[in-house]
C-alpha cells in the first residue's frame, strides 16, 4: 500500500512537472538556418548581428513560446560550400527558416538545392538579377530584402535627379565610370547604360555615360593611373568607380597624384576598408549604400541597433550588411509572429503581410519586383564621407547632411 | 710618311672594326638585344606618352623587384617556390602590425622585416624545404602550394579578409613638368630593383659564398666535391630570398591594400618573368619586366584596349619562351 502511494506520488510529481513545463521546451527551439561567409566583414559582422537579435527575441520570451536557435554556416564565398550548406541546414539541422546570404555568385550555386526543398528562404544578400531569374516567378516560398541591380541602377537616378532639382548647381549630365573587369563591375556598368539611354534632362537631352575598365587590386592590379587619366581627359560632372574595397584607398591615392578632381567623385564597393575614413583623401568622396552609421541620428530602431551592437561585441558595425542581417532575424520572427504558427503557406502569407520597421532605416514590406513575387528593399542611399563619417544625403527623408559639392581639391584638404 | 700615316688608317680601322665586332657579338646575346628594344622604346615613348614611360617604368621596377627574390631560389636551390606572393604579404602585414603598434613607418619596417623573414625562412627550409629537395618536382610544387594555402588562411585568421590600406601622405606625391602631372613615389620600385639587383650580382660574383652558391646552383654534386657545403649554401639563398621577399612587402603595402590573397597573382608574374628572361638569369628579369611594364602600360594607354594588356603579358612571354626554346633545337 505504501509502495503504490509512492508510486503515485512520483507520477503526480512527473506529470506537474511536464506540465509546468513551457510546451515550447517539449517542441524543441525554432531553428534559423543562416548562410554567411564568415571570413569577409560582411559575414562576420551579419552573423553577429543575427546572433544579436535573436538574443534580444529569446531574452522577450522567443517566438510560439518556444526558443529560437541560430545556426550559422559559413560559405567560405564558394558557390559549392553555400549549396552544400543549404542541402545540410535543410536535411541534417532541418531548420524551420533559411536565411542569411551576401554573394550573388554563390547564391546562383545555391538556387538550385534551394528550389528543390522550397524551404521558406528570407535572402537578404545577391543584388544581381541573374540570381533573380534562376529563382524565377513561381517560388512563392523565397523572399528578398537587398534591392536588385536593376533597382539600386534605378534610385540612384532618382537620387540624383532629386538633389539636382534641388539644387541645380550640380551638373550631373556627364558620367564617366570606372569599373572593375570581372562580373561585379562590368555588370554595374552594362546594367546602367540602358538606364542612361532613357534619362533625360529637364530639356529632354540625353544624359551621357561613358566607362572604362581598370584591373582591381582584388584580382592582382592596382594601377590606376591611367584609366584616371581617360577619365580626367573626359572632364565629367560626375566619376565613378565600380570595384572592391582594396580599390578604395589606392585610387584616391592615384588620383591625388595625377591632379584629378572632378566635381563629384563616387565610390561603390560593395565595403569599405577600415580607416579609410580617417583618410583625408576621403572626404567628399560620395557613395552608395543601404545604411550609414548616421542614420541613427534619425532612426530609433538603428539607434537601438547600433547601441546594443557596440554593447554586445565592443566593435562598432562597419558594413550595411550587419543591420540588414539583424533586419533579416526580425523580419523572419515578426512574421512568426503574426502567423502564429510555422506551416508554411500561413507563414508565407503572414511574410507578405507584414511591415517591419528595420534597422536599415525604411520600413520593410513586401512588393513584387520584375520577377519574383516577394522583393523587400528596393532602393539604395546617396551617403558622402564628410570628416570621417558617412552622412546620408538623399532619400531626403533620412538626410543627415547636404552634399558637399564640388569635391574639394586636393591641396584643401 | 704616306706609309705611316696609311698604316695609322689601317689601324684605327682594325680597331673600330673590332669594337663594331664586339658590338655586334654583343648583341646577338638576348640581354642585350632586349636593352637595344627597351632603349629604342623609351625614347619613343618619352615623346609620345610620358606617363605610359614613367609609369611603365615604375610598375616594370616592381614586377623585377618581386621577381628577383624567386629567381635566387629557383637558379641555386631549384625550386618553384609557390609561396613566394604569400612571403611578400606576410611581409606587407608585419609592416602594417609594426606601424600600428608602434608607429614605425613601413620604409623603416623594411629592415627588421628583413631580419624577420631570414629567421623565417631559416625555419622554413629546416622545417619543410629540406625534405623535398630531393624529390620530384611535382612533389616540391604541391608542398610551395600547401605552404601558400595556409599561409593565406593564417593571415585570414589573424587580420580576417578585410583590406588594409595605411593612409600615408607621402605615396600621393607628384611632380609636373608643363602639364604633365606624375607621381613621383614609385620611383622607390626603380631605386629598390636596383640596390637588389646590384646587391645580388655583388654577392654572387664578387663574394666567395656567392660563388659557392653559384657553383652549387650549376652543379651540387660538383660543388660537394670540391667542399662546398651544399645543404648550408641552400639554407643561405633560402633565406636570403625570404628576407627579400618580406622586405619588399614592407614596400609594397606603402601603395597596395593588403588582403590575405594580394600576393598570390605576383607569384604567378614572377614566375613567367623567370621563365621569360631564363632561369638563373638576375638580369635579364630586369630587362624582361621592362619590356612587359613599358608594353603593358602602352596598350592600357589606349581606351578601349584595357583587356589586351594581360593578353600581351602572356602572348609576349610565350612567344620568347618558344624562341628561345627553337634556339636551342638548332643549336
Amino acid at each position: 500500500m505504501k509502495y503504490q502511494k509512492s508510486i503515485f506520488l512520483c507520477m503526480a510529481i512527473f506529470v506537474s512537472i511536464l506540465l509546468l513545463v513551457p510546451a515550447g521546451y517539449a517542441q524543441g527551439p525554432i531553428k534559423f538556418g543562416a548562410i554567411l561567409p564568415l571570413a569577409d566583414i560582411t559575414g562576420d559582422q551579419g552573423a553577429k548581428a543575427m546572433k544579436l537579435a535573436v538574443k534580444e527575441i529569446n531574452r522577450a520570451g522567443g517566438l510560439l513560446g518556444r526558443q529560437v536557435e541560430l545556426i550559422v554556416v559559413d560559405d567560405e564565398m564558394k558557390p559549392e560550400k553555400g549549396a552544400a550548406a543549404v542541402e545540410k541546414l535543410v536535411t541534417v539541422d532541418k531548420v524551420d527558416v533559411l536565411i542569411g546570404g551576401m554573394s550573388s555568385g554563390v547564391h546562383l550555386g545555391q538556387i538550385p538545392i534551394m528550389k528543390k526543398y522550397e524551404k521558406v528562404t528570407v535572402w537578404m544578400g545577391a543584388a544581381s538579377s541573374r540570381c533573380e531569374q534562376a529563382v524565377g516567378a513561381a517560388a512563392d516560398w523565397y523572399f528578398h530584402l537587398h534591392p536588385w541591380d536593376y533597382q539600386q541602377g534605378a534610385s540612384y537616378l532618382e537620387g540624383w535627379s532629386a538633389i539636382n532639382q534641388k539644387r541645380p548647381e550640380v551638373k550631373i549630365d556627364k558620367w564617366f565610370n570606372s569599373y572593375e573587369e570581372g562580373a561585379f563591375g562590368t555588370a554595374s556598368f552594362k546594367a546602367g547604360q540602358p538606364q542612361f539611354a532613357n534619362w533625360l534632362t529637364p530639356q529632354g537631352k540625353p544624359r551621357t555615360l561613358d566607362g572604362e575598365p581598370f584591373k582591381s587590386a582584388a584580382l592582382g592590379g592596382g594601377d590606376y593611373r591611367t584609366v584616371l587619366r581617360h577619365a580626367k581627359e573626359t572632364k565629367p560632372d560626375i566619376f565613378l568607380w565600380t570595384g572592391y574595397d582594396a580599390d578604395a584607398l589606392p585610387i584616391m591615392e592615384q588620383a591625388k597624384e595625377i591632379g584629378f578632381a572632378p566635381p563629384v567623385f563616387i565610390g561603390s564597393p560593395p565595403g569599405w576598408p577600415a580607416a579609410f575614413g580617417k583618410s583625408p583623401l576621403a572626404e567628399g568622396v560620395t557613395l552608395y549604400g543601404m545604411w550609414a552609421p548616421s542614420i541613427k541620428e534619425v532612426s530609433k530602431v538603428s539607434k537601438h541597433f547600433w547601441d546594443a551592437y557596440i554593447k554586445e561585441y565592443n566593435q562598432e558595425p562597419a558594413t550595411y550588411f550587419a543591420p540588414l542581417a539583424y533586419t533579416n532575424v526580425g523580419f523572419v520572427a515578426e512574421g512568426i509572429k503574426k502567423a502564429k504558427t510555422l506551416e508554411k503557406a500561413a507563414l508565407i502569407k503572414a511574410l507578405e503581410e507584414t511591415k517591419y520597421v528595420s534597422a536599415v532605416g525604411e520600413t520593410l514590406t513586401i512588393k513584387p519586383s520584375n520577377v519574383i513575387k516577394h522583393q523587400g528593399f528596393t532602393k539604395q542611399k546617396i551617403l558622402q564621407w564628410q570628416k570621417g563619417q558617412q552622412q546620408v544625403i538623399w532619400p531626403f527623408e533620412f538626410a543627415t547632411s547636404q552634399l558637399a559639392y564640388p569635391f574639394p581639391s586636393w591641396d584643401k584638404r | 710618311m704616306e706609309r705611316v700615316r696609311t698604316g695609322q688608317i689601317v689601324e684605327i680601322n682594325a680597331d673600330t672594326l673590332r669594337a663594331v665586332m664586339t658590338l655586334l657579338s654583343k648583341l646577338k646575346q638576348s640581354n642585350y638585344q632586349i636593352a637595344v628594344i627597351s632603349i629604342v622604346l623609351a625614347i619613343i615613348l618619352a615623346a609620345w606618352k610620358p606617363h605610359v614611360l614613367i609609369e611603365g617604368l615604375q610598375r616594370a621596377c616592381l614586377y623585377a623587384l618581386i621577381a628577383l627574390p624567386m629567381a635566387l631560389i629557383l637558379g641555386i636551390v631549384g625550386i618553384i617556390n609557390l609561396a613566394h606572393g604569400e612571403f611578400m604579404m606576410l611581409g606587407a602585414y608585419f609592416a602594417y602590425s609594426l606601424n600600428v603598434y608602434t608607429g614605425m613607418d613601413p620604409l623603416v619596417a623594411v629592415f627588421p622585416a628583413l631580419i624577420a623573414f631570414f629567421l623565417i625562412g631559416i625555419a622554413t627550409y629546416r622545417t619543410i624545404i629540406k625534405y623535398v629537395l630531393g624529390a620530384p618536382e611535382l612533389n616540391q610544387l604541391l608542398l610551395t602550394f600547401g605552404l601558400a594555402m595556409v599561409m593565406e588562411q593564417l593571415a585570414n585568421l589573424i587580420w580576417t579578409s578585410r583590406p588594409i590600406k595605411l593612409p600615408l601622405k607621402y605615396v600621393s606625391a607628384s611632380a609636373t613638368i608643363g602639364s604633365f602631372t606624375f607621381g613621383t613615389f614609385e620611383f622607390v620600385y626603380i631605386g629598390a630593383a636596383g640596390i637588389v639587383l646590384a646587391g645580388l650580382l655583388l654577392f654572387l660574383k664578387r663574394t666567395s659564398t656567392g660563388q659557392a652558391a653559384l657553383a652549387v646552383g650549376q652543379n651540387p654534386r660538383g660543388a660537394k666535391l670540391v667542399g662546398i657545403h651544399v645543404d648550408r649554401t641552400y639554407l643561405l639563398i633560402f633565406s636570403l630570398s625570404i628576407a627579400l621577399v618580406g622586405a619588399i612587402g614592407a614596400i609594397f603595402m606603402t601603395r597596395h591594400s593588403i588582403f590575405p590573397l594580394v600576393g598570390a597573382p605576383f607569384t604567378m608574374k614572377s614566375f613567367c618573368l623567370i621563365a621569360m628572361a631564363g632561369i638563373g638569369n638576375l638580369m635579364g628579369i630586369l630587362w624582361c619586366s621592362l619590356i612587359l611594364g613599358l608594353a603593358e602600360n602602352f596598350v592600357l594607354s589606349f581606351r578601349g584596349y584595357a583587356g589586351w594588356a594581360d593578353i600581351l603579358f602572356f602572348a609576349l612571354i610565350v612567344g620568347v619562351i618558344v624562341i628561345r626554346s627553337r634556339q636551342r633545337q638548332v643549336k
